[in-house]
C-alpha cells in the first residue's frame, strides 16, 4: 500500500524563484490494484514517484511505501519497490543477464536464490535469446523486457512505472501493459503515471489527476466523468484541469 | 556478496571492456615507456655514437687533421669555410673544422675553427666529443715533451682530480629510471583513473542510469565505496603498468634500452616495497579526488573539465620532482609533508638506494589523511540531492 499526505516538493529554479513541482498531493494506493496519476508533461508526476522511490526528499508531507516511511527509512523503502521508466537507461557494456544479476545482488539476493530468480525472469520475459548479449547491442523491445527484469527480479510487493510506454511502439506498449496487468493480478500494489487516456482507461482502478503539483480530481474513470459530465476521459481531465482552448477564448471574447 | 563488492565487481566488469579506458589506463603507460626508451634511446645514442657523427673539414694538409681521421667519426672534405658556413645554415653540416697554419716553431699554438649552429644540440654534442679527443692530443703531446726534456709526467696535469663513490645503502637504479620513473608513476596514477572516474557518476547521470542504482537498497555510501575501490584499482594497474613497461624494454633488450638504461634497472626489492607503499593512499588520494569532481559534475563533459583544471594540481608536483635531485630539498623533511612531490620523492630516494622510512611513513600519513577527508566529501556530495539529480 503507498499512502500519501500533503506531499510536497520545492525546488529553487535558476534565479531563485520557488517552483512547486508537489503541492500538497494526498492519495492512497491499494494492493492489487492499479492507481494512475494522469498529467500533462511537467505536472509532477515524476517528481512524486521519485519522492515515493526515495531518490528526492519532500519539502513537506509524509509519505509511507508498504507501510514503511520514507523519510524515516528510506533503505527499507527501497527494498520494498520496484521502479521502472522508458527514461531510465541500462549499463551499455554489461550482457542482459550480468544487468539482472547486478540488481538482484544490489537487492540482498544471493548464491542459489539469485540463480533462481535470474533464471526465472529471463524465462518468463523471454530474455534467453539475448541474455549473453551486451546491452549496448539490444533493440528497444529487447531492453524494455531487461529493464522490467530488473524491476520485478526481487518480488516487490510495490511497483512504481513512470510512463513505461513513452516512445514505444504498440506492440511493445501491449507487453509492458499486459505485465503490468498481471502484476495486479498478483496482489502488487501499483501505481502508474501517464498521460495516455487509453492507457488509463485500460488500466487504473483508480485515478488522480494531477496539474501543476496538485491533485484536481480523484476517482475511477467513470467516477471523473461523472463528476465533469463529461462523456470522454480526456474531456473530463482537460475540464479538472480548467484547460481552455484559444477557439474557446477567442468565441467567447467579444 | 557484500553490495559493496557487487558495485566494484560492476565497475571493473565494464572498465574492462571498454577500449577507451583499457587504451588510456593499461596500454597507454606500457606504450609510453616503450616509445620513450626506445625512441629517446635510438635517437640520442644514436647521435653519440661516434660513427654516426660526420665532421665537414676544409681541405688541409695539416698533420693533425690526419691524426683526428683515425677516430671513428666520417670526415666529409670542403674546398672553402664560406662553403662550410653555407653547409651550417642550410642545416647539411653539423661542425665545419678549418685548420690554421701549422705553427712555425716547436711549442706554438695551432688554431682549429670550428663553426656551427649554436642552436643546434647535435653540434654540442659533436663539439663536446672533439674537445675530448684534442684535450687527450695535447696531453699526449705535452707529456712527450716532458719527457723528452728529462721532466716528470705529473706536470702535464698538476691537479688532478680523483673520484670517490661513496657507497650508501643499496646499488641504485640508472639516472634516467631514478629521474624519469617516479614522475611517470604519479602521473599515471592519476590519469590512469582520468576516463573511467568521469563515467562513474557523471556519466550515469548522463546516461540516466544513476537512478535505477539510487532506488536499491543500498546505501549511498556503499555505491561510492564501491565506485572508489573500482577507480583507486585503476589508478594504481595504470601506475604500475608504467613500471611493466620498463621492464619489458628491459628484459626484451630493446633498441636504445642500452643507452637509456645503461646500468641495468637496478630496482631493489626495498624500492619496489616503498614504491607500492606510498602508491596506495596516494591512488586513494586521486580516486577520491576524481570522483569527488564526477559526482558534482552534470555530465561527463562537464567532469573532464574540471578534472582538466585539478590535473594541475598532481602535475607540477610532480614535475618538480623531476628536479629536486639539482636542489638539497630532496633529503629534507618538508618534503614528505607536500602530497604528490612526497610519494615522487620517496620513490626516487627508493631508487637511489637511498630509503627514508621515516619519510615514507609521513607521506603515507599525509597521503591517507587527505584521501579521508576526499571520500568524505565524495559521500557528503553523493547523498545531497540537488548533487544528484544536477543533469
Amino acid at each position: 500500500m503507498v499512502v500519501t499526505e500533503g506531499l510536497a516538493k520545492h525546488f529553487k529554479d535558476q534565479k531563485g524563484n520557488i517552483v512547486k513541482a508537489v503541492d500538497g498531493i494526498s492519495f492512497e494506493a491499494h494492493p492489487g490494484k492499479i492507481f494512475g496519476l494522469l498529467g500533462c508533461n511537467g505536472a509532477g508526476k515524476t517528481t512524486a514517484l521519485r519522492i515515493l522511490s526515495t531518490v528526492i526528499r519532500p519539502t513537506a508531507g509524509t509519505a509511507t511505501v508498504a507501510g514503511i516511511d520514507v523519510l524515516a527509512n528510506p533503505e527499507k523503502v527501497r527494498s520494498q519497490i520496484g521502479f521502472m521508466s522508458t527514461s531510465t537507461a541500462l549499463y551499455g557494456r554489461l550482457q542482459a543477464r550480468e544487468v539482472i544479476e547486478y540488481f538482484g545482488g544490489l537487492y540482498g539476493l544471493s548464491g542459489r536464490k539469485l540463480k533462481e530468480r535470474v533464471d526465472y525472469v529471463v524465462k518468463k520475459l523471454q530474455i534467453e535469446e539475448f541474455a549473453d548479449r551486451l546491452c549496448d547491442k539490444l533493440s528497444t523491445g529487447q531492453k524494455q523486457r531487461v529493464n522490467i527484469g530488473r524491476t520485478i527480479l526481487h518480488d516487490p510487493p510495490v511497483l512504481f512505472f513512470d510512463e513505461p510506454t513513452a516512445g514505444l511502439d504498440v506492440v511493445l506498449s501491449q507487453t509492458v501493459m499486459e505485465f503490468i496487468e498481471e502484476a495486479r493480478d498478483m496482489g502488487k500494489t501499483i501505481v502508474f503515471s501517464t498521460h495516455i487516456m487509453s492507457e488509463v482507461e485500460r488500466l487504473c482502478d483508480h485515478v488522480a489527476i494531477i496539474d501543476k503539483g496538485k491533485l484536481h480530481g480523484e476517482g475511477t474513470v467513470e467516477e471523473l466523468k461523472a463528476q465533469t459530465g463529461e462523456a470522454s476521459l480526456e474531456k473530463a481531465f482537460l475540464k479538472l484541469v480548467e484547460f481552455e482552448s484559444n477557439y474557446q477564448r477567442e468565441t467567447v471574447a467579444p | 556478496m557484500n553490495p559493496i563488492a557487487w558495485v566494484y565487481r560492476k565497475e571493473v566488469r565494464e572498465m574492462l571492456r571498454d577500449k577507451r579506458t583499457r587504451g588510456a589506463a593499461l596500454f597507454g603507460p606500457i606504450f609510453l615507456m616503450v616509445f620513450f626508451i626506445c625512441g629517446f634511446g635510438t635517437i640520442i645514442g644514436g647521435i653519440a655514437k661516434k660513427e654516426n657523427q660526420k665532421i665537414h673539414f676544409v681541405k688541409s694538409d695539416n698533420p693533425i687533421l690526419a691524426s683526428l681521421k683515425k677516430e671513428k667519426m666520417t670526415f666529409i672534405e670542403l674546398n672553402t669555410v664560406a662553403e662550410g658556413e653555407k653547409l651550417v645554415k642550410d642545416g647539411k653540416a653539423t661542425v665545419v673544422l678549418n685548420f690554421g697554419p701549422v705553427p712555425s716553431k716547436t711549442g706554438g699554438q695551432q688554431t682549429i675553427e670550428a663553426y656551427f649552429d649554436p642552436k643546434s644540440q647535435k653540434a654540442q654534442i659533436v663539439l663536446g666529443g672533439l674537445e675530448k679527443v684534442f684535450g687527450q692530443a695535447n696531453k699526449t703531446a705535452l707529456i712527450a715533451t716532458l719527457k723528452k726534456n728529462r721532466l716528470p709526467e705529473s706536470i702535464a696535469e698538476q691537479i688532478k682530480l680523483e673520484r670517490k663513490e661513496v657507497k650508501i645503502g643499496e646499488a641504485g637504479a640508472g639516472e634516467f629510471i631514478v629521474g624519469m620513473l617516479p614522475y611517470l608513476i604519479v602521473i599515471w596514477a592519476f590519469y590512469g583513473g582520468f576516463a573511467l572516474a568521469t563515467d562513474l557518476v557523471a556519466g550515469e547521470k548522463e546516461k540516466i542510469t544513476l537512478e535505477t542504482l539510487l532506488i536499491t537498497p543500498v546505501s549511498r555510501t556503499q555505491i561510492v565505496m564501491g565506485k572508489f575501490l573500482a577507480l583507486s584499482t585503476l589508478c594504481l594497474v595504470s601506475a604500475l603498468a608504467s613500471i611493466f613497461g620498463l621492464i619489458l624494454v628491459a628484459v626484451l633488450k630493446l633498441p636504445g634500452s642500452d643507452f637509456m638504461l645503461q646500468g641495468g634497472l637496478g630496482i631493489s626489492p626495498t624500492a619496489g616495497l616503498i614504491t607500492i607503499i606510498v602508491l596506495l593512499p596516494t591512488v586513494a588520494m586521486f580516486a577520491s579526488l576524481l570522483l569527488a569532481f564526477s559526482t558534482y559534475a552534470k555530465n561527463s563533459r562537464e567532469a573532464q573539465s574540471y578534472i582538466s583544471l585539478a590535473s594541475f594540481v598532481v602535475v607540477i608536483p610532480a614535475a618538480f620532482s623531476q628536479l629536486i635531485g639539482l636542489t638539497d630539498a630532496a633529503s629534507q623533511g618538508w618534503v614528505n609533508y607536500v602530497p604528490v612531490l612526497n610519494t615522487a620523492n620517496n620513490i626516487r630516494n627508493a631508487l637511489l638506494g637511498k630509503p627514508d622510512w621515516t619519510g615514507t611513513a609521513i607521506t603515507v600519513i599525509v597521503s591517507g589523511a587527505i584521501a579521508t577527508v576526499l571520500i568524505g566529501i565524495v559521500v557528503r556530495l553523493f547523498n545531497r540531492e540537488e548533487v544528484l539529480t544536477r543533469v
